[in-house]
């Protein structure tokens, strides 16, 4: 295991040097932030100046060492547009508000989804099955700015202020932006839990749970589940990616103070330090939650061994 | 005490009606402010945020015109002085007078002179005073309340682009930084800030030492909602008292609720198609002058949009049709005489200046998708079915506005290329818009011939207002005809807010004023 871990945390640093790097040109390839800053009618003698003073004048390989030598420090630099330290501006964002939404919208796709997925897979082609696949497909193709501004208009307007309708700052105002959040993936757990189940409970040591004459209940949530789990685990590993670094249009219908609607709002401003600081914090999560997937797989099912 | 007493000597009725003078009136907005420090940038959002906190010498009163704001008075004193004289009694939000000394290192500031002295970090400005107004040398003052600027030629505009910079305090920024005045902002304004959720929310308090009119609630929060339809859900709902950027077919629907009200104003907002009608030796041209050098071409292209269908059809009525180059809200705009729709004209100009069916003109037409408001993303594809209509073979190819900006910056605008996008600023003379076709710039394409320069060069030394005036007319009316770009609207912003809020009344400018604003009990 300990060697798993330092392979792993080796393996870390060369993606995170990778993805440092790829940004780091890519994002200059896409242009110069400098326009944004000067007026309209700017010349082209205060356009050089601006860039002048954001040292965007000076040799590619120089900024990239000294941008290299800093992210260690977890210095990023400081936002073009703000004016304010790049790494503190994403992680602001980062914690409450993005992990809040990214929490809530994961334990509510994963914990209405293990009993509906279940019931799905039990009662087979019953009136249970049809609903409860009938609104996985619902959920999965709806578009989540309709969903969040069909919520905001029933539960805010029509329900007389029921539910804010925007902001941050309780659990009134997590519960419609975390709902949109978490209909995609619920659904897609649901499918996916319900099609492990009905492949698991074919299996021979379902039946033989069934013939020492435990009860429907331990076969299904002791021997089934487990096994059925595997593939929810890793979907949910990715899902929870995905929350944690870009729920954009939820942030944008919501007015959630969160951190994908700040790196998406850098891209077209060219705020290189904070996409930087952005991409490189998505890249940290997805690594991590990599990692804790791997290490789940030998919890849930101990023929898993990693070495 | 002195606050106190002056709080409730407010009126507890308006027009009649009962208010609440404790009340907080939450407005949405759809971004928040990245800066308050007024010398890092002023743009539309920003604006909004800045002169709720911080004021100018110069104010508008509800028409746009300039009005008394820090400074009483300001004249010239001969060709080459302008003197201000200061509002007496005057102090920021935590107490400093407002003086000379304030102006004089306001001054300082705007063209970085000084900087050390006052051990203030330089930070990237918008405009850069010293280069974009070379012209002015010093800066004196008189007595307490007097300050002088002196110039090295006539500068007859000073009172604009000195006067409206906002004010900031000296003896806080030189404590505090930069940064202190920047997080942590202290104006003179109606409203002092009390708390900032970047990217979420900004909450005001009423400055109850306010020197003049002061708004008639206690506080006031701008809320960040980017999307529109949720802006109009919260407001719907009750949650928000005012909205801005109602897009134009909802605001019948808004104006129908007997809860709600709309309100609208036209804005320095210029929205044009810009060509390239630069000289070879003025872009990235590949050997070959801008496809537009010729004026007939230009003025077919204006004659070719049907502007009054695109008013109706695409803005509901929510925008002006304007042949000046100057924004209809602006000091010492002229209305010029419209470009009428004809498209047979337009053809007739195109075949005299050598484009028939055998030799069609090519239009490379960039459009920033996603970046103005208002319908803009609609106005462009039809603005191109017109062009087209008489002849004109037009490639449309939408950019992000990164992308335009840049083509501007290297000058890499096709031979024939054009854009669609929108002008505006922060002053009030005439000259903010003139200035676009002197020197070569992100959106010139077109520059003034010689005689024109002639004619723009005058606008700037005439200190006569009255002359000043005529020649500012003369000049929309020359360049209205010489037509650099194809004018297409002026937008009209659209409000709406709960009809309790009253005396709410939407500037030209890019910001609201709330003062002498209510909230019904």
């Amino acid at each position: 295991m300990r060697a798993f871990l330092l392979r792993r945390a080796l393996h870390a640093v060369f993606v995170l040097w990778g993805v440092v790097t790829a940004v780091f040109f890519l994002v200059r390839l896409t242009g110069d932030p400098t326009p944004f800053l000067v007026d309209q009618s700017a010349t082209q003698q205060e356009i050089a100046e601006a860039r002048h003073q954001l040292g965007l004048d000076r040799a590619l390989h120089v900024q990239y060492l000294e941008f290299l030598g800093s992210v260690p420090r977890g210095d990023f630099g400081t936002s073009i547009r703000e004016k304010r330290p790049a790494m503190q501006m994403v992680l602001e964002h980062l914690w409450p508000a993005t992990v809040e939404l990214a929490a809530a919208a994961l334990l509510l796709s994963t914990v209405l989804a293990i009993p509906l997925g279940v019931a799905s897979a039990t009662h087979k082609n019953g009136v249970v099955d049809h609903a409860s696949r009938l609104a996985s497909l619902f959920l999965q193709s709806m578009p989540s700015f309709w969903l969040g501004l069909m919520l905001i208009l029933l539960f805010a307007v029509e329900l007389g202020g029921l539910l804010p309708a925007f902001g941050s700052g309780g659990v009134r105002h997590l519960i419609l932006p975390a709902i949109t959040l978490a209909a995609a993936p619920l659904a897609q757990n649901v499918c996916l839990i319900r099609s492990g189940m009905l492949e698991v409970l074919q299996q021979d040591y379902v039946r033989t749970a069934r013939a020492k004459g435990l009860t429907e209940r331990l076969v299904i949530y002791r021997h089934a589940l487990r096994n059925a789990a595997i593939p929810v685990i890793t979907v949910t590993g990715l899902s929870l990616g995905f929350m944690l670094s870009g729920a954009v249009i939820i942030e944008t219908v919501f007015s959630w103070p969160g951190m994908g609607r700040l790196i998406v709002q850098a891209v077209p401003g060219r705020d290189f330090p904070v996409i930087q600081a952005g991409v490189f914090v998505f890249a940290l999560i997805f690594v991590g939650l990599n990692l804790i997937v791997d290490l789940l797989y030998t919890v849930v099912d101990p023929r898993v061994r990693l070495t | 005490m002195a606050a106190g007493s002056q709080a409730a000597a407010q009126p507890r009725t308006v027009d009649g009606t009962a208010i609440d003078p404790d009340a907080e009136l939450v407005v949405a907005l759809a971004d928040d402010t990245t800066n308050m420090d007024p010398r890092i940038g002023m743009g539309s959002i920003r604006s909004n945020y800045i002169r709720q906190v911080f004021e100018s010498l110069v104010d508008v009163d509800a028409q746009g015109r300039p009005a008394p704001g820090l400074a009483l008075a300001w004249k010239p004193v001969g060709e080459l002085t302008w003197e201000f004289a200061l509002r007496r009694g005057v102090t920021f939000h935590d107490g400093e007078p407002f003086n000379a000394d304030t102006v004089l290192f306001n001054l300082d500031r705007f063209f970085r002179r000084n900087l050390d002295k006052w051990g203030l970090k330089d930070v990237l400005a918008a405009t850069q005073f010293e280069k974009t107004y070379p012209f002015v040398s010093r800066w004196e003052r008189v007595d307490d309340y007097t300050v002088r600027i002196h110039t090295s030629e006539p500068a007859p505009t000073l009172w604009d682009f000195i006067g409206r910079e906002p004010m900031v305090p000296k003896a806080y920024t030189v404590k505090n930084g930069v940064e202190g005045l920047n997080d942590r902002p202290v104006g003179t304004g109606p409203w002092k800030m009390v708390e900032w959720k970047r990217k979420t929310s900004m909450l005001f308090e009423r400055n109850d030492a306010y020197w003049g009119t002061p708004p008639l609630f206690r506080k006031m929060r701008f809320q960040t909602i980017p999307e529109g339809a949720a802006r109009i859900a919260a407001l719907r709902a009750g949650q928000v008292g005012l909205i801005e950027g109602v897009p134009p077919f909802h605001a019948p629907a808004l104006g129908q609720d007997s809860r709600l009200k709309v309100a609208s104003s036209p804005q320095k907002l210029s929205c044009r198609l810009y060509l390239n009608g630069r000289p070879k030796d003025k872009f990235d041209s590949g050997g070959k002058d801008g496809l537009f050098v010729d004026q007939r071409v230009r003025l077919a292209l204006n004659l070719a949009v049907n502007r009054d269908a695109i008013i109706k059809k695409i803005f509901n009525g929510y925008a002006l049709a304007n042949a000046s180059p100057v924004a209809s809200v602006s000091y010492g705009y002229a209305a010029q005489e419209p470009y009428p729709y004809d498209p047979a004209r337009a053809r007739a100009l195109l075949a005299e200046a050598g484009f028939r069916d055998t030799n069609p003109l090519t239009l490379q037409l960039l459009f920033p998708a996603k970046h103005y408001g208002q319908s803009f993303d609609e106005m462009t594809p039809a603005v191109v079915e017109m062009l087209k209509d008489v002849g004109v073979q037009v490639t449309l190819k939408p950019v992000d506005f990164a992308t335009l900006l840049q083509t501007g910056t290297k000058g890499t605008l096709p031979p024939n290329g054009g854009f669609t996008a929108c002008r505006t600023g922060n002053n009030l003379d005439a000259d903010d818009y003139l200035r676009d076709w002197a020197a070569i710039a992100l959106i010139n394409w077109v520059p003034y011939p010689p005689e024109l320069m002639t004619l723009y060069t005058a606008t700037r030394r005439e200190v006569d207002a009255q002359k000043r005036l005529r020649l500012l007319a003369d000049l929309q009316r020359q360049v209205r005809d010489w037509a650099p770009v194809v004018a297409l609207y002026q937008e009209v912003k659209v409000y709406a807010h709960s009809a309790r809020v009253l005396r709410f009344t939407p500037l030209p400018e890019l910001n609201m004023d709330f003062r002498g604003v209510a909230v019904k009990k």
